[in-house]
């Protein structure tokens, strides 16, 4: 003879699933307690769940070097990404197309006279620009790539990416400005740009001699006036003062970073801070200073999973500061010490 | 003075603890390159496994890996300042298994169609040979449940957090659960009892 199941048995799962709440999972609670049946549930729902968390499915366990692998080729696709132009467009984009319209057919209707100071034969269907009196600019295609040419004065420029696949940069006196987004104004004067501010979508700032700048709405680069030395110097000494700039991230900002005093007390021996020590500075331009951090490094980490990564990057940072010599010492070095690098091919180019 | 953002993250240092989720989707929605590195090794080897049990070592684990973390950088603009982002990229991969599987069905049937035969699937024998029961069962129930099941018990997501995630009804949600824990105990016990 055979007991009848108790009716509240599929009482079990429903707890389980968070379907029970309140006075009725206290009383099933209670009720788990005195009854053999429920209780036996309840277990054997548990020893399922434990023996599928205890499966070992996934036989393809990543070692740290695909690991660190895998990682390249994610942020190298994403610097792909946010370098080409954007094509899908989020829901609060697309809410500005009616004004991307209306200020498409304003800027072809004034034109004409908003333009009295340029020298610019043709003007892209999808971008609309606004100089000031003093602008002196001109455009130009290069394939699918609009220049847009600034010698002095300021540019507002709005672009309409959905309506079109070229590529809107601003060529500017020391750099250039790639549009990644869709509202921003530049400016320059004697030979340098003087202030980036972005409205909407981003850009991304190439300046001579230091790391790109990706700059989103709200965000505000000047170039910083005073030659201060670099944050960095107290970790790794440094022959001279990186360029320095000041970005304002409109509400986005985030606290200011320490002071040097800060962080000559940290500990230097861990390698984690001190790689991130070096990608900082190779981040924001100071190439020197990271070439010798990325070394430094090296003699500390050498069996870190990240010395492959800084043994390229010193390569980098030094290509980037100009020094050849030391650019080709560094790039034999990585040969000599990861003959089957991830990067060989990029590297034996420059060790020549 | 530097206020470059990337650099103040990259100053924290020491007993500081780390950089809450939400201000580095903050900065992923910027573009900045580091905070997506360091969204990578927070979460890589979870999303890893749970794409690795959910597709039962496909292949293309991977690829998958890396497509959910690039539809996270793309979507990290909209997100909705959860201190863990861990459901959020979870729910990511899930849509992104299915819709693999989708396309992967289609495919199946536009080549059905033109070779006028009905597609076969490889056979899944020698891999199941391999396998524990409990694998065994969990390979052979959809993958829908499998994903959900896998959801709920492993990965620890609630069911309003699946049904989100997943874009279903919760009451899709615990259905299959209920079908996913059924098909696994009857695939056990005939397992138990020849």
């Amino acid at each position: 003879m055979s007991a009848t199941p108790c009716p509240r048995l599929f009482e079990a799962e429903a707890m389980r699933d968070g379907r029970l709440t309140g006075p009725k999972q206290t009383s099933f609670e209670r009720h788990v307690a005195m009854c053999p049946a429920c209780s036996r549930e309840v277990q054997a729902l548990e020893a399922l769940a434990e023996s599928v968390r205890a499966s070992p499915l996934d036989h393809t366990a990543a070692d740290e070097l695909h690991v660190r692998r895998e990682r390249t080729r994610l942020l190298a696709a994403f610097d792909r990404a946010l370098l080409a132009p954007r094509r899908s467009w989020s829901a609060g984009h697309r809410l500005l197309w009616p004004a991307a319209v209306l200020g498409l057919v304003v800027a072809i209707l004034f034109l004409p006279r908003v333009r009295r100071s340029a020298e610019a034969p043709e003007h892209a269907s999808s971008a609309v620009v606004h100089a000031d009196s003093t602008a002196v600019w001109s455009e130009r295609s290069e394939g699918d790539r609009e220049n847009v040419v600034l010698e002095r004065g300021a540019l507002w420029i709005h672009v309409d990416h959905s309506s079109g696949e070229g590529r809107l940069v601003v060529v500017l006196p020391d750099g250039e400005l790639e549009d990644i987004g869709t509202t921003f104004m530049v400016s320059a004067e004697d030979g340098r740009t003087t202030r980036v501010a972005v409205q909407e979508g981003h850009v991304v700032l190439r300046l001579r001699r230091q790391a790109p700048i990706a700059l989103g709405p709200g965000d505000t680069w000047t170039p910083d006036p005073r030659p201060v030395a670099s944050a960095w110097a107290s970790v790794v000494p440094s022959a001279d003062p990186a360029p320095t700039t000041r970005i304002d991230r409109g509400e986005r900002r985030t606290p200011s970073p320490r002071s040097s005093t800060s962080l000559a007390a940290s500990p230097a021996s861990d390698p984690s801070v001190d790689f991130r020590a070096a990608m900082a500075a190779l981040d924001v331009g100071d190439n020197h200073q990271a070439a010798t951090a990325f070394a430094d490094f090296l003699e500390k980490h050498p069996r870190d999973p990240r010395s492959e990564d800084a043994a390229y990057l010193r390569v980098v940072a030094l290509q980037r500061s100009g020094d050849s010599a030391g650019m080709k010492h560094a790039a034999l070095e990585y040969l000599r010490r990861y003959p089957a690098g991830f990067r060989q091919a990029e590297v034996e180019p420059l060790s020549r | 003075m530097i206020t470059r953002r990337a650099t103040s993250q990259f100053l924290v240092r020491g007993n500081v603890p780390p950089t809450p989720d939400p201000d580095i989707l903050r900065q992923v929605a910027c573009g900045e390159i580091g905070a997506l590195g360091e969204l990578y090794d927070r979460y890589q080897e979870t999303i890893r496994r749970f794409v690795a049990r959910a597709t039962c070592d496909a292949e293309d684990v991977d690829d998958l890996v890396h497509a959910t973390f690039l539809a996270a950088a793309k979507s990290a603009e909209r997100y909705d300042g959860r201190p863990s982002c861990r459901p959020w990229l979870i729910g990511i991969a899930a849509q992104l298994l299915r819709r693999r599987r989708q396309s992967f069905g289609r495919f199946l049937a536009v080549l059905s169609s033109l070779r006028g035969v009905r597609p076969t699937a490889a056979d899944p024998r020698p891999t199941l040979q391999a396998r524990s029961d409990l694998e065994r069962a969990l390979i052979r129930i959809s993958a829908a449940k499998r994903i959900t099941l896998l959801m709920a018990e492993v990965e620890g997501l609630s069911c309003a957090e699946i049904a989100a995630a997943l874009g279903v009804p919760i009451g899709t949600v615990w259905t299959r659960l209920h079908a996913a824990r059924r098909e696994l105990r009857r695939a056990l016990e005939d397992g138990e009892a020849s």
